[in-house]
Order: structure tokens, then sequence, then C-alpha cells
């Protein structure tokens, strides 16, 4: 299995304000698989997310990718783990203002030895004739491809994404999870994304629904339809 | 491949050029002054150690009652020391009234440096001090009177032996306005005959001692066998002789201070970057944190944000040597030439002043602002991406009681915001005020201390005599004086006069005890000196020592002194029941011919330090002022730029809200200016301290003789004034750039 979330929990807070987040969960997704991870607000997925991130810490338990355990590793290991096969994209696009759109994915080639073409990168992502400008200059859509493309720039075994089309409109939504449906068939990156749209699901492989800190439900979907084709 | 995130910084430059560019020119200007100081202040040194040899300065000089025979000179020669003639007259410039003593050309020892024009071949000509000449706008060709000479300037010189000009050895400061020394002719130095005329002589040594232990030694044994063979009337070796060595002290002196100054200034410098950057990092926690969580290491992003700092300090460093080798130098060479007669000079490379002006700064740099960024950047990614950047794990609200107005609370927690802004705010303008107060309290402290010393003087004339000569001048007063040198380490050794006063005396109202002695205020207060204490002196000549008994202080502030009753003085001294040295007088003793007069102290001669201190330092004075102002300037505006910077988008959302400009800048910048008059009240105090401790601690060390620490309040209102209307000038800018955020700001990146 090539990641394996076992046992994880995770709480907040302590004494009255104690919230248990996370109460042992227990995941296994395949390589290449493109994971949505379902649940209303504080149902525990983004720290869920973040875990597996290696950027917040379980109380329990062990998230295993390719056979190498995150709780075992210290902050530079950790740090070394994120550089090499992690990707980030967040709901808010956190673009380098200053830095022209080439540029903000340049910053993600830089972290890998061996990055991707980023011209090439940059037309899968529909953003070449756009490469001079600054973020700023870019709609909210094209600053989430720019995210994207510094994420994918270093080619990654995982993309995980925290409500990538949060603070999208439709339209622009769907053109971020085709370009994340893209990315991933072209690259084979395994791409975990959360989401509390439900519509989403459809283009996943596999889908896991938690609620109060729990999977609720997790299965391969058997139905899974492109990206193009989704309804909200 | 290089971090991309470097590509930000042209951008950032750009953007954000106005920081920059004053951030630049105020490090470049500072360390061109640093540089400027320390490469002059270098050759300058070199020039003055390089004349002890080049010009071969005398080991000592003493002058003697009458002149000294071949014999005497032979038997002195047998210690171990050649001998020369260095014989001077001490003539009144007719055109300024000055005093210009005057040497024969010099041939074997003290050798002139010529400045200008040429060394005297006829009579009527003479070369004077360059200082002199520039003080009193004297140039080659003009001509000068001597005791009705009139003499044709043919050149301008540098005594090595007068390197500073004092007067006496005894006076507390030189005198480069109205005390001159030049040379002439032999034919020349004749025809002023011998009414003032000084039989002085210098030696050098056979053999040089090894160091100045020995020096001491050797000098007060020859001063022994001269003593028994002449009368002496003034013994000076060259190790105490502050026409040749206060220079050379002087100048090392005030390179520790220059030095101080950039190191403080720059660490300051360093925090308001340092601030900077934590504003930054607060502003970009977002793309921080997802870098961070990208695999960003910590040290990468703590070396991207370092660059800028260090680039500035660097880029500021290189300029600012350029300026100090070039255009600043040139400036501070001319301020020391404008207080001591020096040399010639070439300029040398000073690899000394490259470290101190470029690596410690850039060190003091890196350190701070590493330091600051270390601690910031410590946070985990996830922190960053929800914007918590405090280090506690809970932030509670400062508690505030609703009694207070809505207004005024909103300007509090501006303040408690923004408090290590502020603190660095209040350790800037404490600094800059130090520089001011500094800058601006010598004027009117040496016009105060001229008033005093003209208040307290004991008569309009002090004559010293050099034998005993009745008087029917009407109220003249027979007194009795003797110079002794103080004992403690506390100072460097100096001399104390010890006067013998009429027991009911027009002149001094002391109301004497038997066996207890009254002390001036300035050697009270220089030595800390109370009622009932000891203070032991020594005899400059011999190894006697005196003790004497503190009874009261008397206001005098003109000299360090004890006074005694004339009769017990003359039992200490061992002298006759009659013996005097002179007289004071509110007249004139036109029956005592000249030459039997010593000196004649007046109130000009008592105000001497005053008059020279305001020429040398008057154009360093003025450079800390006008740096005090800038340091004003820089440090309001970076800081409350800072603060409307970080505050943005409260402003922007203030605005949306329906608040007016005015009434914005009346929450953000009112609360800005309760820092700034809090600061610039709070430093007032803190600077009196401080100066009051450099002056016990630094310049009494540096200075013989006392100047009373006096700060006119007119300083510090001037100071504080100075402070508002720097502030004034920034709150105006700061008011039009809060015009200019627009409300959208308060929408933007909003999670």
């Amino acid at each position: 299995m090539f990641l394996e979330i076992k046992g994880i929990k995770k709480h907040f807070g302590e004494g009255e304000s104690r919230v248990e987040v996370l109460n042992g969960i227990d995941i296994e997704i395949e390589k290449g698989e493109i994971c949505v991870l379902l649940g209303p607000s504080g149902s525990g997925k983004s720290t869920l997310l973040n875990i597996i991130g290696g950027i917040d810490n379980a109380d329990a338990g062990y998230i295993s990718i390719a056979g190498e355990k995150t709780a075992e590793m210290n902050e530079k290991r950790l740090t070394q783990y994120r550089r090499k096969h992690l990707g980030y994209v967040f709901q808010m696009y956190n673009l380098i203002p200053n830095l022209n759109i080439k540029e903000n994915v340049e910053v993600g080639a830089y972290l890998s030895d061996n990055p991707l073409e980023i011209d090439e990168l940059l037309k899968v992502l529909g953003l070449y004739e756009h490469r001079h400008k600054l973020p700023n200059q870019l709609s909210g859509g094209q600053q989430q491809r720019t995210a994207i493309g510094r994420a994918i720039i270093k080619n990654p075994d995982i993309l995980l994404c925290d409500e990538p089309t949060g603070a999208l409109d439709y339209k622009t939504s769907k053109e971020i999870l085709k370009l994340i449906e893209e990315v991933n068939q072209k690259y084979g990156n395994t791409v975990i994304m959360v989401t509390h749209n439900d519509a989403i699901k459809n283009m996943a492989d596999r889908v896991i629904k938690l609620r109060d800190g729990m999977v609720r439900k997790n299965y391969v979907n058997e139905s899974k339809i492109p990206a193009a084709e989704l309804e909200w | 491949m290089r971090n991309p995130l470097h590509k930000r910084l042209p951008r950032e430059f750009k953007s954000d050029f106005g920081k920059y560019l004053v951030i630049f020119l105020f490090i470049a200007g500072l360390i061109a002054l640093v540089s400027g100081f320390l490469v002059a202040d270098n050759s300058m040194i070199a020039a003055y150690n390089e004349g002890f040899e080049k010009y071969n300065i005398e080991n000592g000089n003493f002058e003697l009652m009458l002149e000294a025979d071949d014999e005497l000179i032979e038997t002195l020669e047998q210690e171990g020391v050649t001998v020369y003639d260095q014989r001077y007259v001490n003539e009144a410039v007719e055109e300024n009234d000055s005093t210009m003593r005057v040497y024969k050309n010099r041939e074997e020892v003290n050798l002139p440096c010529l400045m200008e024009g040429r060394i005297p071949e006829q009579a009527d000509e003479i070369a004077i001090d360059r200082m002199y000449a520039d003080n009193n706008e004297i140039s080659v060709g003009d001509t000068v009177t001597l005791g009705g000479n009139q003499l044709t300037v043919t050149g301008l010189v540098a005594l090595p032996d007068y390197s500073c000009l004092f007067e006496n050895n005894t006076d507390m400061m030189f005198d480069s306005l109205t005390f001159c020394v030049a040379v002439m002719t032999d034919a020349g130095f004749e025809s002023l005959g011998e009414d003032h005329l000084h039989y002085a002589y210098a030696w050098k040594y056979d053999k040089e001692p090894a160091d100045e232990r020995e020096e001491k030694e050797v000098s007060d044994d020859f001063m022994k066998v001269i003593a028994e063979n002449a009368i002496i009337t003034n013994f000076i070796p060259r190790y105490a002789n502050q026409a040749i060595q206060f220079t050379g002290e002087d100048m090392g002196g005030d390179k520790a201070m220059f030095i101080l100054f950039l190191y403080i200034v720059v660490v300051i410098i360093a925090f308001v970057f340092a601030i900077t950057t934590s504003n930054t990092i607060a502003e970009e926690a977002s793309v921080i944190g997802t870098l961070r969580a990208s695999g960003f290491t910590r040290g990468e992003l703590i070396r991207h944000y370092l660059i800028s700092p260090l680039m500035v300090t660097l880029l500021a460093a290189v300029v600012g040597n350029i300026l100090g080798y070039t255009v600043l130098k040139e400036y501070m060479v001319g301020l020391y030439y404008g207080s001591y007669s020096l040399p010639t000079y070439e300029t040398l490379w000073n690899g000394e002043a490259f470290v101190e002006t470029t690596v410690v700064p850039f060190v003091l740099m890196l350190v701070i602002n590493l330091a600051i960024l270390v601690s910031k950047l410590k946070l985990s990614p996830l922190k960053f991406l929800r914007h918590d950047l405090s280090k506690r794990t809970k932030k509670k609200a400062f508690r505030l009681n609703t009694k207070i107005p809505f207004l005024t609370r909103f300007r509090l927690r501006i303040i408690f915001q923004n408090i290590p802004n502020y603190i660095t705010l209040l350790i800037g303008i404490m600094f800059a005020s130090l520089i001011m107060v500094f800058g601006m309290m010598f004027g009117p402290l040496f016009e105060d201390y001229a008033k005093e010393i003209d208040a307290s003087m004991f008569a309009d004339y002090q004559y010293v005599l050099k034998a005993q000569m009745d008087t029917e001048t009407e109220g003249a007063e027979k007194y009795c004086v003797a110079t002794l040198q103080t004992t403690t380490d506390k100072y460097p050794t100096e001399d104390i006069m010890v006067y013998g006063i009429e027991d009911d005396s027009d002149y001094v109202d002391i109301d004497f005890k038997e066996g207890e002695a009254h002390v001036s205020n300035g050697y009270m207060i220089k030595y800390g000196l109370k009622d009932g204490d000891i203070i032991t002196l020594k005899d400059k000549y011999s190894d006697d020592i005196y003790e004497f008994t503190v009874a009261g202080e008397y206001e005098y502030p003109a000299a360090l002194a004890v006074f005694l009753p004339r009769r017990e003085f003359n039992e200490i001294f061992d002298k006759k029941e009659d013996y005097y040295s002179g007289y004071l007088s509110n007249k004139e003793l036109d029956d005592i011919e000249d030459s039997y007069i010593s000196t004649v102290i007046t109130q000009e001669d008592l105000t001497k330090i005053s008059r020279q201190l305001t020429v040398s330092m008057g154009d360093f004075m003025v450079l800390f002022e006008y740096f005090g102002v800038v340091m004003f300037l820089l440090l309001m505006y970076l800081l409350s730029k800072q603060i409307i910077e970080k505050n943005a988008g409260a402003i922007s959302m203030v605005k949306i809200l329906g608040y007016s400009n005015g009434e914005i800048g009346g929450l953000y910048i009112i609360a800005t200016t309760v820092a700034v008059v809090i600061s610039l009240l709070l430093a007032m105090p803190v600077c009196n301290y401080i100066l009051r401790w450099l002056f016990s601690s630094y310049l009494y060390t540096e200075i013989s003789g006392y100047i009373p620490y006096i700060v006119s309040n007119t300083i510090y209102v001037k100071t504080i004034i100075y402070g508002i209307a720097s502030y004034a000038v920034v709150a105006a800018l700061q008011m039009f750039k809060i015009g200019r955020i627009p409300k959208s700001d308060a929408l933007k990146n909003v999670e």
C-alpha cells in the first residue's frame, strides 16, 4: 500500500474546551488515486490533511508513505519529506506577490532535483501567455492554476489540495478540477483533495466521508466521471 | 538552481524604494563620516608619530632664570644628554593683542615643517604657525607687528614641539586663537630685544630610555642635576609636555567615541530592519506557511530575509568607505588642522577602519537580524498558515476599562499592538536626543562657564612676580601661590594651584580655620570631595607630599585650587613669614617693572578654555546637531510607516465603516504622537544622566582642570521642539499615506 493512515487521533484544547478532532482514522490509498475527503466543517478533514502533509502532529497512530513513517521523523527529516514527496494547494493561493507567474512556479521547481519542464507545465496550466505577469494581474482561477503549478512542478508523489475551489466560482472551479485530473493522469501523482462540495466526489477514485473525527464512509468510486462532467 | 525567492529583491527594493533609500543614505553617510574620520585620524596620527624622528623632537625642555654658560651646558651634557639652545621671546602682536612666541630658525632639534611659503631669510621676515594664521586670517605676504617691528610673513609652519598650542604646560586648554609660535632668522630674533627673552633649552637623550617609567626616572634625575647647578623656572620632560603629547592622546581618544557612535547607530538601524522584517513576515505568513509546507527549510527562508538588510549595509559600507576616503577624509583632516598644528600627511590605507566600518556593522546587522529571524521563523508551517504568530499558547486581550472613551481605547490598543516599534522608537529618540543635546550644549556651556569665571575672579589682575617687589598701588593685596600635583589614580596627574590668602582678604572671601583648607568648587566636584576629606598632593620637582583637610568649598571654577591662609601657606612650604608670590589687584600695577613680572592672569587667560573649545569643537558640534535631526526623521519615518503599513487592512476596514481620513489619522497618528512625545520627555532626564556620567568618566579623564557640567534648560526645550517638528513632517507624510490606502485592501486576502 502506497499511503497508509493508521489509528490517527488528534485533539485540540484542554479541559472543558478539549475537542477530539480525529478519533482513530484508518485509511489506505493506492498510488495514483484521486482521493476526495468529504465532510462538514469541523469534521477533521483539514486536520487529517495537515497530518498527512507533516505540518501537524497526530496524538496517536501513524502515516506511512511508501514504507516511511512520518511520526518517526524529526523536523529536519519532515521538511525533507515534504520537499521530496508532497505538493500543497490551499484554498487561498498564497502566491508571492512580487514574483511573476513563472517565478512563482520556479519556487516549487527549486525544491526538486528533477523538476518538470517549466514552460511545458505552464502550457498545460494555460498560463504560458501570462508567465511574465504578477499574481495581482490574474484572475482567481489563474492564480489557483499557478498555485497548482508551483505544487506540481516538482512532480510530487502526493498532491494535497485543501479546498482548492473554495474561493472560486462554478466555472473556474470546474476548470481547476479538470486541471487536477489532467495533472493526475499526466504525471501519475496521488491526489488527496479536501472539500465540502459533495459533487466533487464523482471525479474521485476513492471517496472518504468524515464526521465528528471518524470515517463514516470509505469506498472506491465505481462510477467515476470526468471532472468536465461534474455538476452542482 | 538559485533560490527563485531572491528574484523578489529587486522588486522589493523598487516597491519600498523610499525606505531602503533612507536607510542606505543614513548608513552610508554615517559610515562615510566614521571612515573619513578614522582614515584622517590614522593618517594624521602616523604623520604625528613619524614627526618625532622626522623633525627630531626634543626629549624635554627647561627654562633657567639666567642664561646657561658653556660650563653649565657641559655639566648637564655629562648626564647623557645633548642640550640645545631654544631661547624664545614672547611678544604681543600689535594687530590683534595675541602672544607670539618667537624662536630662532631651528636646524638641529624641533625642526619646523613648512606648510606654505618659505622659511625667513631676512631680519624683517617671520614664519608663523599655520593654525594660528588660519584662525586669524593671516596669509603669506601679510605683515605682523611685534615690539614695534613690522615683519612680513614668509611662510606658515608647524613646529613639532607645538602640535598643540599650549602657551603654558599648566594651561587647561591650548589656545590657537591668541597664542602663536614663530621662527625668525638669528638677526631678526636679536632685533626683538631681551625684555621678554626666556632662556629655554631643549634636550635629547644620547640613548633613548627604554620605556616611560625609565624616561621618568631619567628626567627626574636630570631635573635634580639642573636644579643643583642653576635656578630653574620651568622643566617639562616630553612625556609631560601637553604641547607635544595632547594631540596624540586626543586623536586616539576621539576614535573610540566615533566607533562607539557608529556601532550604537548601526544597532538601532539593525533593530529597525528587524522590526520591518518581522512585519513583512506577519504580512507574508500564508506564503511562508505554504513554502514551509512545500518543503522550504527554515534556513532557506532566514537566508532570504537576511539578504536585504545585509545588502543595504554592505552597499552602504562600500559607498560610505569611498566617500570616507575622499570627501569626508578631507573634511575631517580640515577639522584636525583646525584644532592642531600638525605637519603634512599622506593618506594611509587603514585596514582597521575597514573592519570597523564595514565588517563590524555587517556582523552587527547579521547577528541582530539573524537572532530575530530565527525566533520569528521558529513557528510551525501550520501556525504561519493560520496567521497564529504568537509564541504564547493563548493570546489574551489586554483588558481596558470601558469607562475610557472608545477612541482612547482604540489608540491604546494601537500602542499595545506596536510595543516593539515604540520601544525601538524610544531608544532611537533617546540616542538622537543625546547626540543633539551633546551637539548643542557646549556653546551655552562655554558662555555660562566664562560668565561664572568672570563672576568669581579674585581680582581684575593677578600678578605672579619673578622676585618680591613692593607696590604703592591702592588695593593691591599680597598672596602666595604654588603648584602641586594630584596623587590619586582617578584621573591622570594634574596640577593643583595652592593659594595663600590674607586672613581678611578683600578679594577672596573665606573664613579660614587653623589647619584646614578650602577647595575650589571644580576640584570638589571633579574629585567628588566633601568636607572633612583629606587630599594628598605632591611637589612636582621633589618627592615632598602635602596633606590638606577640606573645610569647605570656595566658588572658583577657573582652576582646581586649594586655599590656605597666607601665614599657614608659608609655614607649610617652608617660606619666610613675609613671603609672597604676587599681588591681587583691581588696578594695573604701574610701579613694578615688566622684567619682575612673571605672569599677569586676567579674565582673558582664565576663559581661554571656553574660547578654544568653541573654535576646535564648533564644527563637530554642528555635525552632531544635524545628525540628531536626521536620526529623528529617519526613525520616526521608518517606524511610523511600519505602523501604518501593518494596519493597512484595519485602516481600510474603518474607511469602509465610514471613518474619514482625518478621523483615522486621529487614531493612528495620535497614538504614535503620544509615543513620540512620551519618548522625548523620557529622553531628557536620561540624556542628562548619561551626559553627566560622560563628563565624569570620559571628559574629565581627557582634560586637565574642570569644566562645570551645565546644560541649559533651553537646550532640552530646543531638542524637544526639534523632535516634535521632525515628527510633524513625518506625520504629514503618514497622513498622506493613510489617505492613499484603498478601501479594497480590507477585502483582500481574507481567509
